[in-house]
């Protein structure tokens, strides 16, 4: 188990330095001079020019790459040109706003679709399947945006129940932090849920028609033992992988639940920075996202044996 | 389970609405800092002007005059400026405001370690140089100049300077690193939660320059009439409607396109604004087509501006060809004479031209607060109803800004920030394009009667020049300008005295009703 442990370790170094190096290079090839957007029509040569040699933009490519890799190598991921504030600390608090959200929602959404999913799959083409197939595609196929609009309408508006607007950090006021996000953790909640669901339903069905579920059956064993006790474990494997991807997923991409809920995550630092050419903060963004992905991804893989010991035997 | 619900709907409920006295305006993006004149955009510079002021500011129509000054005074050669102080005007600290605290700002501006934008503006490399600043007496200070300058007062006004606003010395830390602005302005910082809300509160010893309620952009009465003001970011103008709609949101600008629905909510009240900001059509006068005065001529006749721009703006603006602001004092008859809608002229123009059908691209971007797309896609359609195949490009802005600066292109819909003095109005799109290649017009004469706009004191004098100027871009059409900016904004009916102006969300002589 240590070796597996190891071995996927190691591997996600490589994984890191191949974004970095892309991030740093891709980043570049977009067009448009950070110098020139922040000076806007105001700019002359000569002000576009003293901004690029501030901000280090007139040095050649490797040398710029070979300062913020220096820098990166000690935990600095250097200070944003548009708020001049150093980016980690920045990316820790955005990050933690987003990880509020996302976890819970994608942990609520697992309780529901996951259960959900596997009742689908032991009915399969029942009225039940049917109908939480139905409403699975349903969820999954309405824009998250979308969604957050018709919540945000249907709650703030229409009943008045919850704040349209604003931000309250849980750390300031526990009670009126978890308020403000009631909407943005539903409109992911009920997103997610299609997701899983379809994942849960798939593998499960795939595993219901194997033989030894067959020969469990043969043994006299009732439906539920069958179902929870032979099935569901095997067919976790599959669904326990993709809700590592969708936390993944969730932690780059929840720039639009964030921008309609006004809350200041990660997703929303991600975007504006990109609008404002802000270069170091776009880089350790899309690094941090990385490395979240790659570890998230390490987390379900050292977690995996626990439902298929065959893994570590490999 | 119901109650539980209901009381945690209830404490929801009453997180919402803002308590009394204190308004809550959304904005669409944070500030940049909350340092006077550095790292700054127009959202910054907005809020930091409610705190601080400088010797100079604009009133309405854009014209610079004395705001921390009582008088300006110009010495005979043009080249010596006496600010004489107002008096009895306080910092938010409580200190009195003396020549050696505007001596004290200037020295800080001046110094490149600062990083004033408009230390260029100041320091000769612009041609404009403040070769001696002294403080005589506690309430005089005189500035000299290298040279006599029509626009120096204007430069001391602009809002992208900060109007060099004078701040106490505590504004800084003891290492030199700015902390606050403490400034004479009617509002005080608050608090500054990075991308999520500022605030700022009344200075209650404020001194108004004019006391008699009447506002006249930064000159005229300022007084803080709320207790205090949050500034909350919203970026989706759909959340800012529904914040509006819920009471969460007192004020706040809202989209062209919205401006009828939000007129039929009972609670609310709606303002539109224009500001100096001018829309238009960049063409390049170096493309090998392009550079034909016949085809650019057929162009400006074939557009027909009533429709462009009721289109362009939802019906909110009217069209305006001029270089200048409406509002501006030097706005005559002459700048009231546009282009001439004339399809059958147009057509004329085009044969003569010796134009074959070959492609012209526009350049365009899609951001859903700027005009650029609708503008573009409504010349589109004109240019081709004369026979010109006319596409459209549709970049990220700041692509969009990278060709404009490296004039790489062939004709864009673009919009120019504001100048209130028309010579700046006529610089920031004039120029040599070898030394600067986003310059458009580059036609000696036309340089040459601009340089002579920026030294020419005289009103009369200089009308000439620029209804001149006037007439030259009518005639040779380096660029069409369309319509200026308009700004809607929605209010809560509760909101009063808030005036918009020049996309300055000005909060003084505004209430708040319980």
């Amino acid at each position: 188990m240590l070796r597996f442990a190891l071995t996927r370790i190691v591997m996600a170094i490589p994984t890191l330095l191949i974004v970095a190096v892309s991030v740093f290079v891709l980043i570049r090839l977009i067009p448009g001079d950070p110098a020139s957007l922040m000076l806007g029509d105001l700019a002359t040569p000569a002000s576009i020019a003293d901004l690029r040699a501030r901000l280090g933009l007139d040095q050649s490519l490797p040398t710029q790459f070979g300062i913020w890799f220096s820098h990166l190598l000690k935990g600095d991921l250097g200070i944003s040109i548009n708020s001049q504030e150093p980016i980690l600390p920045l990316i820790l608090s955005r990050f933690w706003v987003s990880a509020q959200i996302v976890l819970v929602a994608v942990f609520f959404a697992s309780l529901v679709a996951v259960p959900a999913g596997v009742i689908a799959a032991w009915r399969q083409d029942s009225t039940l399947d049917l109908g939480l197939v139905g409403a699975a595609t349903l969820l999954l196929s309405i824009p998250t945006f979308w969604l957050g609009l018709l919540l945000l309408l249907f709650f703030g508006l229409k009943l008045e129940w919850l704040p349209v607007v604003g931000y309250v950090s849980i750390g300031d006021d526990p009670w009126r932090g978890i308020i403000y996000l009631i909407m943005p953790i539903l409109t992911l909640f009920l997103h997610e849920i299609g997701v899983i669901l379809r994942m849960a339903r798939a593998s499960t069905l795939e595993v219901l028609r194997l033989d030894y579920i067959t020969h469990a059956r043969a043994k006299g064993l009732s439906e539920g033992a069958v179902l929870w006790r032979h099935a569901f474990k095997n067919a976790f494997g599959p669904t326990w992988t993709l809700i590592g991807l969708v936390l993944g997923n969730l932690l780059g991409g929840i720039a639009v639940v964030e921008t309609v809920f006004t809350i200041p995550g990660l997703g929303r630092l991600l975007v504006d920075s990109i609008f404002a050419r802000d270069y170091p903060v776009i880089q350790g963004c899309m690094l941090f996202v990385a490395f979240c992905y790659v570890l998230v991804n390490l987390v379900i893989d050292l977690c995996y044996p626990i439902f298929d010991p065959r893994v570590t035997a490999q | 389970m119901n109650r539980v619900l209901a009381s945690a709907f209830m404490l929801a409920a009453m997180a919402g609405p803002a308590a009394a006295q204190s308004l809550t305006v959304s904005v669409a993006a944070d500030v940049r800092s909350i340092n006077p004149g550095v790292n700054r955009d127009d959202n910054t510079d907005d809020f930091v002007l409610q705190m601080v002021e400088g010797l100079a500011g604009y009133d309405e129509g854009g014209t610079p005059g004395p705001l921390l000054a009582e008088k300006i005074d110009v010495s005979p050669d043009g080249k010596t400026y006496t600010f004489t102080l107002r008096k009895g005007v306080k910092f938010h600290n409580g200190a009195p405001l003396t020549s050696a605290d505007v001596l004290w700002s200037w020295n800080r501006y001046m110094d490149p370690k600062t990083d004033w934008r408009c230390l260029t503006e100041f320091d000769g490399r612009n041609g404009l140089k403040v070769e001696a600043v002294e403080a005589p007496d506690a309430n005089t200070v005189t500035m000299k100049l290298n040279a006599p300058n029509a626009l120096f007062l204007d430069a001391l006004a602009r809002t992208d300077c900060a109007m060099a606003a004078v701040i106490h010395k505590d504004s800084v830390k003891p290492d030199g690193s700015f902390d606050k602005p403490i400034g004479t302005g009617p509002f005080k910082m608050g608090e500054w939660k990075r991308n999520e809300f500022y605030t700022m509160s009344a200075f209650a010893d404020y001194v108004s320059p004019k006391g008699d309620g009447k506002i006249d952009g930064y000159l005229g009465s300022k007084r803080p009439l709320v207790k205090d003001v949050k500034f909350l970011i919203v970026r989706d103008p759909a959340t800012v409607k529904a914040g509006l709609l819920s009471g969460a949101i007192d004020m706040g600008g809202i989209l062209n396109s919205d401006v009828d629905e939000l007129r039929k909510a009972p609670s609310l009240n709606v303002q539109v604004g224009t500001n100096a900001v001018r829309h238009g059509l960049l063409i390049q006068t170096r493309d090998p087509l392009l550079k034909n005065v016949k085809l650019r001529q057929a162009i400006a006749a074939a557009i027909d501006y009533d429709e462009l721009v009721s289109a362009a703006s939802a019906d909110l603006a009217k069209p305006n060809n001029s270089p200048l602001y409406p509002g501006s004092s030097y706005f005559g008859d002459v700048e009231k004479q546009g282009f001439k809608y004339d399809p059958a002229q147009a057509k004329k123009l085009l044969q003569e031209s010796g134009y074959k059908g070959e492609t012209i691209t526009i350049l365009a971007n899609k951001r859903p607060t700027a005009v650029s797309f609708p503008q573009a896609v409504v010349a589109q359609s004109m240019l081709q109803a004369i026979g010109i195949k006319a596409e459209i490009e549709v970049l990220e802005w700041a692509t969009q800004l990278d060709r404009y600066n490296k004039g790489n292109y062939q004709m864009q819909a673009f919009s120019f920030s504001s100048r209130f003095d028309p010579a700046l109005g006529f610089e920031q799109f004039s120029g040599n394009k070898d030394k600067q290649p986003r310059k458009i017009w580059e036609e000696p004469q036309a340089l040459a009667l601009i340089d002579k706009a920026m030294v020419v004191a005289d009103k009369a004098e200089r009308q000439k020049l620029f209804d001149e100027l006037h007439k030259r871009y009518i005639a040779e059409v380096p660029m069409i300008f369309t319509f200026n900016g308009v700004e809607p904004y929605a209010l809560s009916k509760r909101v009063k005295g808030f005036e918009a102006w020049q996309s300055k969300q000005r909060m003084w002589e505004v209430t708040l009703a319980n």
